[in-house]
């Protein structure tokens, strides 16, 4: 692939930018690398003033109001530090971060709801989830109906179907 | 024919216009944060879990792997990789900690510590995405039952960049769109495919200097959408790009001042002494255009390959020693000849 400003050099590296408030990528030869002030192994780093534009547009305005010293309890990352880099830190920052991700996110995707594959251990969590919140209606009913013999089946039920993932009940 | 004959060297569905087709899986592992923020040592731990994953499944594919350490690679054998695109760019870069997993006839491959811990891709001739992603789900599946790949809910599969998310799947064809792109429509559909969420850019170069008239047609969108329905959808803008290409095409070659122009493309290849590649990616775009409209009698896959294998990176590779411009210029030449001479 050739670089796409000069269009005659090979590319060798590779960049994602903000221009005119629209996320692009770009391969780009070593040298429009260089006079973009892009390097080969942190291609973020001195890429500082692109990157005010990049918090501004790609994430909304969304910047946090509370305290910024919000961490993420996995990797350390805290969001003006996803927000600076463009890179989020581990797969729980979307937990963590959430609400303040989402609107990007729905800018980027036009959407904020997964509709694709579901991996064969998610759908067991799923599916486990659901089957706690069935048992636990069991229980209100039974503790409302006074009986008390299946209620106490039921608890332990749901205690050991809280335990883990791991062990399937009966 | 071999069995590990690579998807440049054989002509698949749609072959007079689709080169090749493209799945690509971002996955990650739940248990490290993304690449980024990972040590080298952390990294290579990654590696070794996967490449043990694979190893230990029964799948007769897990055989067909072989396991690169891109540190060990010189920089022709890297760059080779990138134009055949088994690599991405990015992964080219500061490769200590990145590993590669790829099949000996190099159709599925797995960056491993890319932008996200795994790059799932699949490469095959022709118009072929169920084919590819078909493959790509069993990779995938075989995976993530050992490894346990991060998943959200709402958000699905979670990769380090947002744009990702969701099915973590990129979908591409790679089209040679020669009278598309002479007649200039393809600047005017580049507009009109961005407001469908799909891309199209040159495959070794970009917009009028697309090289070879090759380009890349891929979904952006992955979050709210199907698997299924981002590859029909990319399915069915790709074969109104197909015939329309064909119609312009064919009314074009018709001109005899196309035929001219197509047939001393094919005398320069067959004659000339040095060849850059710029210029060889130019006429073998005429010539294989020639060769869908029966104006030559030659094999398209022979010329599709050419096109890969011409490029800087791989010839160097080919030849096992270092070669000056000139020295490439010279060679590139030579094997045009042997080639088309025949
Ligand atoms: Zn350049
Ligand atoms: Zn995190």
């Amino acid at each position: 692939m050739l670089c796409e400003l000069c269009g005659k050099h090979q590319a060798t590296t590779y960049s994602k930018t903000i221009i005119n408030g629209e996320y692009t990528e770009m391969y780009l030869c070593s040298e429009c690398a260089k006079a973009k002030g892009i390097g080969i192994n942190n291609i973020f780093s001195q890429t500082a003033t692109d990157f005010s534009s990049f918090l501004g547009s790609f994430f909304g305005g969304g910047l946090p109001s509370r305290t910024s010293a919000t961490r993420c309890k996995s990797c350390g990352s805290a969001f003006t530090d996803i927000a600076r880099s463009g890179k989020v830190g581990c797969a729980e920052c979307y937990s963590n971060f959430y609400e303040e991700l989402l609107p990007s996110i729905q800018k980027i995707h036009g959407n904020i709801q997964h509709r694709g594959k579901i991996p064969t251990g998610a759908s067991a969590e799923v599916k486990r989830k659901r089957d706690i919140e069935k048992t636990k209606r069991e229980l209100e009913q039974a503790v409302k109906e006074e009986n008390f013999e299946l209620a106490v089946k039921l608890r332990d039920k749901i205690k050991e179907m809280e335990g883990g993932g791991n062990h399937d009940s009966n | 024919m071999t069995a590990t004959e690579k998807w440049y060297e054989k002509s698949g569905e749609q072959g007079d216009v689709v080169i090749s087709s493209r799945i690509r899986l971002a996955r990650n592992l739940k248990n490290y944060p993304f690449p980024h923020l990972l040590s080298v040592q952390q990294k290579t731990e990654i590696a070794m879990k996967v490449k043990e994953a694979l190893e230990q499944s029964n799948s007769y594919i897990a055989k067909e792997f072989q396991f690169i350490s891109m540190s060990e690679l010189s920089a022709a054998q890297t760059g080779s990789l990138m134009e055949r695109h088994i690599i991405s760019p990015e992964f080219a870069n500061d490769r200590k900690g990145k590993y590669l997993l790829l099949t000996k006839d190099e159709t599925v491959s797995i960056m491993i510590n890319e932008e996200d811990h795994l790059r799932i891709q699949v490469l095959t001739e022709g118009l072929s995405l169920e084919k590819a992603y078909e493959t790509a789900d069993k990779i995938d599946t075989l995976l993530d039952n050992a490894l346990g790949f991060a998943f959200h809910d709402k958000l699905g599969y979670l990769t380090q960049c947002p744009t990702n998310i969701g099915t973590g799947l990129r979908a591409s064809v790679m089209l040679h769109l020669p009278s598309l792109q002479s007649s200039k429509v393809v600047e005017r559909l580049k507009d009109n495919l961005s407001k469908i969420g799909l891309t199209l850019r040159g495959t070794f170069g970009e917009g009028t200097q697309a090289l070879g008239g090759m380009y890349q047609l891929s979904n952006q969108v992955t979050l709210g959408i199907s698997e299924e329905t981002a590859i029909e959808n990319l399915k069915s803008v790709a074969m109104q790009i197909i015939e329309n290409e064909r119609s312009v095409r064919s009314q074009f070659c018709k001109r005899t001042e196309t035929q001219d122009y197509i047939m001393r493309c094919l005398g320069t290849l067959k004659y000339a002494v040095l060849m850059s590649n710029q210029e060889s990616m130019k006429l073998l775009s005429a010539v294989r255009m020639g060769i869908n409209e029966k104006l030559i009698e030659e094999d398209i896959a022979k010329v599709t390959k050419l096109m890969i294998i011409l490029q800087p990176y791989t010839l160097i590779k080919n030849a096992e020693k270092e070669l000056s411009p000139t020295q490439r210029d010279l060679l590139r030449a030579e094997m045009l000849k042997e080639a088309l001479n025949q």
